[in-house]
Formats: C-alpha cells, structure tokens, sequence
C-alpha cells in the first residue's frame, strides 16, 4: 500500500524519544519495535478517524439542517455512543469478526483492519456531536446570507462548515484522542501481535503499554507513555496549525 | 416587476398577512413601513420567494414563482438580493464576502478553477468586487478579515455583497436599525445608487423619516394588510386613510 | 441528494477497509523463499497461548526458524489459558498452547482439538518475604504451606482471572480442604508480572511459575519458599504445557496443513533441545518433554481416557 512507506518516516522522529531515555532504564526495545509499534498505533487510528469524519461530517450536516423522523433517536444514539465503554465495543467487533460471526469468512479477527472497524465506532460519536454542536452553532444569519445570495443546499452548506470549522476541527481532533488512546477493544481485536523479531503487525503504543504493564516493567510502560503523549501533542498542534492559516484569503 | 398579488399567510393559526398585494418596478424604491412585528418580514420574505404564500401569487416579469419546479424557481431567486438587519458577514475577508454571490452562480467546475486561480491570486471578480465595494465607499477594506470591520462598515459589506452579482431586485429589512448616522447615511445613498442603475429596492423599516427620505412610494402596513400604497409625498402629507394618518402622526403607539 | 451522499460515503468506507484489508494480506508471510513443502508458503499461523508462555519471550526467540523454513508468518497471541481456548473453539486461531490439563482435556473431548503433545514443562515456585510470617520455608508439601498461610492468615495475592495459575491455585486449595476468604486473601485479576509487583510491594505470598519470577528476581524482594518439583519439590507444582491443533472438522478454515507443521517442528529433538537452552537472567526457564524413549499415551488423549471406557 502507497501510504506505508510515507508513514513509516514519521515514527522514525519518535523513535529518539525511547532512545534518549537515560542508560538507567535499559529498555530492551529491538531494532524497530517501537517504530513499527507507532507506526501501527497512527495507520489504525488516523485510517479509522478519517473514515469516521467522512461519515461524521455528513451525518452532522444532515442533522443540522433537516427534519427527518427519527431525528431524536439517532442524536440519543450519538450522545449514548459518547460515553459507551470502548471495550464493549471491542467484544461487539470481536463476535462480529470472530470466525464464527457473521464477517467471519472476511478474516479479520486478529488483523489492523478489525482495529480500525472499533476505533471507527468509538471516533464516530464524538466527532458527530461536536460537529454537530459546532454547525448548528453557526449564526442563522450566516446560513440566511448564503442562502439568499443564490446558494445551492450544497453551496450553503459548505458555507456553514467552512464557519464551523475550528469547531469541525475539535471534533477530529477529540475522535482521534479517543481512538488513539484506546487499549482495551484493540487489545481484543487486534491480539497485539508482533512478528518473532519484534515488529509489530497488531501491536500499538497502548497495547504495548498494558503488556508492560502486566509484566511489572513500569519503567518502560512509563517510556512507551511518554512517546504516546508525545504523538498526541504533535497531532494536535498539527491541526491547530493547518486551522490557523487557513483564515482569509 | 416583481408582484405580490393577493397574497395571505399564516403561522398556525395566527394570520399575519391577507389579501396583500403590492409591487416594485425597476429603479423605483419602495419602503414598507409600520410597527414592528406587523409582518415586513414576512412580506420581503414573500417577495424573496423563500416563503410560499397561504393564498395568492408571487409574480416576478410575469412568472409565478410557485407553480414552476424548484429549479425554475431558484433561478427566479437568484434574481433578487437581499440585506438583513444583522450583516451576517462569512468568517473571512472582505473580498470572499463580497464576490460569494458571484462564485455561486458559476457551475462547480467553474467554481474549481476560480478557487485555484484564486490561490495564485488571480480572480475574474475583482472587477465586480471594487465597484459593489466603492457604492459603500470601502474599497480600501479589499483584503481585510471581516472580524476586523466596524458594525457599520460590516453592514455596509454585506450591501456590496448584495449588490455585486446585479440583481434585479433589491429586499433590505430594517437595513440601518443597528448603524450610526453617519453609516445609515452611507446606506440610504447606496439605496439611491442601486435604484439608478434600475434596481428595484423595497426596504422594509419602522424609520418613518428614513422612508421619507429614500422611498418614490410607500406601503403603510397595519394589521394584518397593506392599509396604503401611495407616492411618498402623498402618504406623509395627505393620506388617502385615516389609519395611515394617526400611524404617521404617532397617534397609532407602536 | 445527502442519501445519496451517505450511501457514497459508506461504499468509500467500506472500499477502503476492503482494500486496507487486501494489503494486509500482501504484506504477510513474504518472508523468504518457502523451500518448505506442503504448499504452506505465504501463509500465516495463528497461534493462541497464555501471557505467562509469550512474556517469557521463549516464542519469539524460536519461531524466526520456523518461519524462515517454510516461508511462513506466526502470529502469536497472547491471550491468557481461557481467551486462547476459545479463540481456538471459534475457529479464530489455528493452533492453541497452554498449559491448564484440565481445560485442554475438556477442549479435547468436546472434539475442538486434535494431534495434542506434551511440549515441556516448568513448575511453579510459592513465593514469599523473606520474614516468612507463616513460616512455610523449605515446606515439602505445598498444600501444608497454603494451610499455614490461611492460618497464619498471612496476606496473599491471588490472580483472581482464570489463567493456569490461577486453576493451579485454585486446585491447591482444594487439595489442602481450604476455601481461601479474608482481608489476607486479595485477588488482584492481573498478569502475573503485576501480581508479582503487587505481592512485592505488600510483602505478601504468592503462587508464580518459575519463569515469571526468574524474569523479575532482580526488581523484588520476595524469594523462593517452597521449590517446585525441578528443584526437587512437590510434584503438584508441576506446569506442564500442552500444544494441539485446531481439528479442521469443526472449523475447515484451520489452518491444520501448518498447524500439523508447527507442532511437527515445536516437538522435533532440535527445537526441543532450543527450548531447553532458553534462558532467562541466566537460567533455564522450560524443560522439553516431547521427545521420548518411552512415550506417554496420555499425552494424546483426555487424562483417564481409555478405550475400555468408550461407548462400543
């Protein structure tokens, strides 16, 4: 796939951070383990965050703009999808992928894409609700304006996400802080595989995390956490940024 | 022109306008006067073809705009502008503000290349863009952000931007309610320009004086209907109806 | 027009997992050239075991011979003894290692296994401070020493999650007629690297395998109080580790082909003898059982199983 070779060069920055961690800690990482564990970590959480705001998006337009029956259940939905634990949602995707479910013949049990399916359900509802929040919260005189200034339903409806856009932003952002912190429907999925040499095919900075956590090696989880928040930091300034010089002409 | 003819709408059970009609021709300008909540609103909206009418036809150069098909309609739409009391300007700059109704009007591919030729700074609206902006006297404020304009001068953008696609007609409700003088001023002379270059304007607002001052005819509206239409002189001065006149002379507390 | 755009967008979705779907496969089990027969080349093995097996690190530092022989990927999962036998009785992995007799017998009679060998054992090792409160040090019968912890009411930490060292635990117990229960007795539901932590940071006593605990010797207090039967301690300690393939009766999307292979390789006298050369801080953590003079028919079949007790 085209986009692995891209993406491999950004978790090459992070690796010095496991590299510089004091002698004391003697990390007994292997060559490539943590590059590939946080490449793993960004290909399923930035494929799932991506599908679900392409779904999201539409959704919250929908929903922003027209009446439909039925309109009340679905916002119920959304907003019980914020709060619903992440590793129910794992044992959903799990007995939907399980060779006995009904997507077992695709064989996806154990693989990143099973990952991607529960991390697209977990970023589904945050980024609908905040989306939501943030175009409905677009002054109706702006909406007005556009309208009667000769816009389509479609030419108006730009017009209002291009004003909610920091909002629309927050929404992707705060999906991709769920689905990349997530550990529990990963680790269930996902089997939190590496291959005997130590790089990961399942294996994500979480899930790496929790088995070292389970096997009392504090110090590293604490390094493999550090590298986390590290990638969660440079994301969001990231976006922040790309918001920022996007006003104006 | 455009035609109001019989017009009647309700919400619920309310009846806010009956029997109504009225019209505005090219480059005259018609105010729509009365208390607030009477329904001026309500008409422009009619008159904007974004509400339908209870009863009653709403005509433009002859078209009934409710019995053809949406699309029909919206290109009858697309003929008439329209300025709030609230300028409602996009988060971004002047310029993008100003030239949205002339994008809008171009198919998508069209608008695919004016966006590109627009990141390399090249754009076919400049031209339209300078002469809406110099009507309201802000062509220096081009490539400003619209955050950075006074209430004023954003009420005067969002009438450039009304302006800048050339629409037949002109609706403006209650357009200097919120402006200072000096930018009402500024308004009412830009009312002048757009009904010389053959606009037809109905400005709805509850300034008597300032319909004294822009409008060839007024249309008192009481209760639920248009109580007089008449020329300006003739409503202010010598008023065909007793209602008009205890309105104008502020017996009528509104 | 937006149903439209909906049902677009899900297409796009779901083209694009298929797709995704479809370079996963691509990037599996390219590795080497498959000199190996049996047509298996390119192919992945699905292995379930415990974490006590994975986090000993024994299957990684074997499998890259397995898999640079016949060209193939194994993906092992470390799920804990009850989560691999059902991922096994799912038909979600392809091979299953773990070391509880009990729940393999059971996963043999209800037909989901076949082909079962012993592998190779270790024991488990009851640990403790070194204060020793309950005085169980040097203790030839381990169901004597967790009699006198529960007298002594000396604390304990327990799994609590059903792994094999909790049945082991729990089968202790049982033996010694005692029902564990009391602010002593804390069941902590984790791994046993945390467990161990745990019981460090509490002084407590615990019930580890060996390999856990040699892994983690350096960073506790806590030491060796009733040896397991490699030292010469109780036999009821012992650990042994069983491997079966996943029977293609039940599930004809097995993998049986490599999963025959695998085991064919794991119980062969070479690997075998890598097993036992496997070392953790300096010390061998497993021994091999599968290579034998003098076989054991058990191995192959449900414990007490007998062809006299069948139904004709």
């Amino acid at each position: 796939m085209p986009v692995e070779p891209v993406v491999q060069s950004v978790p090459a920055l992070f690796e010095p951070i496991a590299q510089l961690s004091p002698a004391a800690f003697d990390l007994p990482f292997r060559e490539g383990y943590v590059r590939s564990t946080i490449f793993v970590s960004l290909y399923v959480s930035v494929i799932a965050v991506t599908l679900s705001t392409l779904v999201s998006i539409p959704i919250a337009i929908l929903m922003g703009f027209i009446e439909f029956p039925g309109k009340r259940f679905v916002k119920s939905v959304i907003n019980t999808g914020m709060g619903f634990p992440s590793v129910v949602v794992g044992l959903l995707v799990l007995f939907a992928v399980s060779n006995q479910g009904p997507l077992g013949s695709l064989n996806l049990i154990f693989t990143r894409e099973a990952m991607i399916m529960s991390q697209f359900v977990l970023a589904t509802p945050p980024i609908t609700a905040i989306s939501l929040a943030a175009i409905t919260g677009v002054d109706d005189g702006v909406r007005d304006a556009a309208r009667v200034l000769g816009g389509t339903r479609i030419a108006v409806a730009l017009v209002v996400l291009k004003e909610a856009r920091y909002g629309i932003a927050t929404a992707v952002l705060a999906g991709f802080g769920r689905a990349i912190s997530e550990v529990g429907s990963v680790l269930i999925v996902g089997g939190n595989i590496t291959s005997a040499a130590g790089i990961s095919k399942t294996r994500t900075l979480t899930t790496a995390i929790q088995l070292e956590a389970r096997q009392g090696q504090y110090e590293t989880a604490m390094v493999l956490g550090a590298v986390l928040v590290a990638l969660v930091l440079t994301v969001n300034a990231v976006v922040i940024r790309l918001g920022d010089s996007g006003v104006g002409r | 022109m455009l035609r109001v003819t019989g017009a009647s709408r309700s919400y619920g059970d309310e009846a806010v306008l009956r029997n109504l009609s009225l019209e505005v021709d090219t480059g005259e300008v018609v105010a729509a006067i009365g208390p607030s909540g009477v329904g001026k609103t309500t008409l422009l909206r009619l008159l904007a073809l974004s509400l339908e009418p209870d009863d009653g036809t709403v005509a433009l150069d002859g078209t009934d705009a409710w019995t053809v098909d949406a699309a029909s309609r919206r290109s009858l739409r697309r003929r008439i502008g329209m300025v709030f009391q609230e300028a409602s300007l996009f988060d971004a700059s002047v310029v993008r503000n100003v030239e949205y109704g002339l994008r809008v009007r171009r198919s998508w591919s069209e608008r695919l290349s004016d966006e590109l030729a627009g990141l390399v700074g090249q754009s076919g609206f400049d031209d339209a863009v300078h002469e809406a902006l110099d009507v309201v006297g802000l062509t220096e404020k081009v490539t400003q952000h619209a955050d950075s304009l006074s209430g004023g001068e954003a009420q005067r953008v969002s009438f450039a931007r009304a302006l800048a696609y050339e629409p037949d007609v002109l609706l403006l409700d209650e357009p200097t309610s919120d402006l200072d003088p000096r930018n009402t001023a500024v308004i009412e002379e830009a009312i002048g320009e757009a009904r010389d270059r053959g606009i037809g304007v109905v400005v709805a607002t509850h300034d008597m004086h300032q319909a004294e001052r822009v409008a060839d005819r007024v249309a008192v509206l009481l209760d639920d209907g248009i109580t007089e239409v008449a020329p300006t002189e003739v409503v202010f001065e010598n008023p065909a109806d007793e209602r008009t006149r205890k309105f104008i002379s502020g017996e009528l507390v509104y | 027009m937006s149903i439209h755009r909906r049902r677009f967008v899900a297409a796009l979705g779901a083209g694009a997992v298929a797709s995704t779907a479809g370079c996963a496969q691509l990037g599996q089990g390219q590795s080497g050239d498959g000199s190996g027969g049996a047509g298996v080349a390119g192919e992945t093995l699905t292995l379930t075991t415990t974490t006590s097996t994975y986090d000993t690190g024994l299957l990684d530092a074997i499998h890259t011979d397995f898999e640079e022989m016949y060209g193939v990927t194994v993906d092992a999962v470390a799920q804990g003894t009850g989560a691999a036998l059902e991922s096994a009785r799912n038909g979600d992995s392809d091979v299953v290692m773990v070391h509880a007799r009990g729940l393999e017998d059971e996963f043999l009679r209800n037909g989901y296994g076949v082909n079962r060998r012993d592998l190779m054992f270790n024991d488990f090792v009851i640990i403790g401070p070194e204060d020793d409160p309950a005085g169980i040090q040097g203790m030839s019968s381990a169901t004597d020493a967790l009699t006198a912890i529960a007298d002594a009411e000396a604390a304990f930490v327990s799994r609590g999650d059903n792994s094999g060292t909790h049945t082991k635990e729990l089968n202790l117990w049982e033996a010694a007629g005692t029902d564990p229960g009391g602010d002593w007795y804390q069941e902590t539901g984790t791994g046993m690297g945390e467990a161990l932590n745990i019981a460090n940071q509490q002084g407590a006593y615990t019930l580890s395998d060996r390999g856990t605990f040699i892994s983690q010797r350096s960073e506790i207090d806590l030491t060796i109080l009733v040896q397991g039967p490699i030292e010469g301690g109780p036999e009821i300690l012992a650990n042994p580790y069983g491997v079966m393939a996943v029977n293609p009766g039940v599930h004809d999307n097995a993998n049986y082909d490599l999963a025959m292979a695998y085991i064919g390789w794991i119980t062969s006298p070479g690997v075998q003898n890598s097993i036992s050369e496997y070392q953790v801080n300096g010390e061998q953590l497993f021994f091999p059982e599968a290579v034998s003079e003098d076989p054991d028919f058990q191995q192959y079949v449900p414990e007490g199983w007998s062809s006299d007790n069948s139904d004709a």
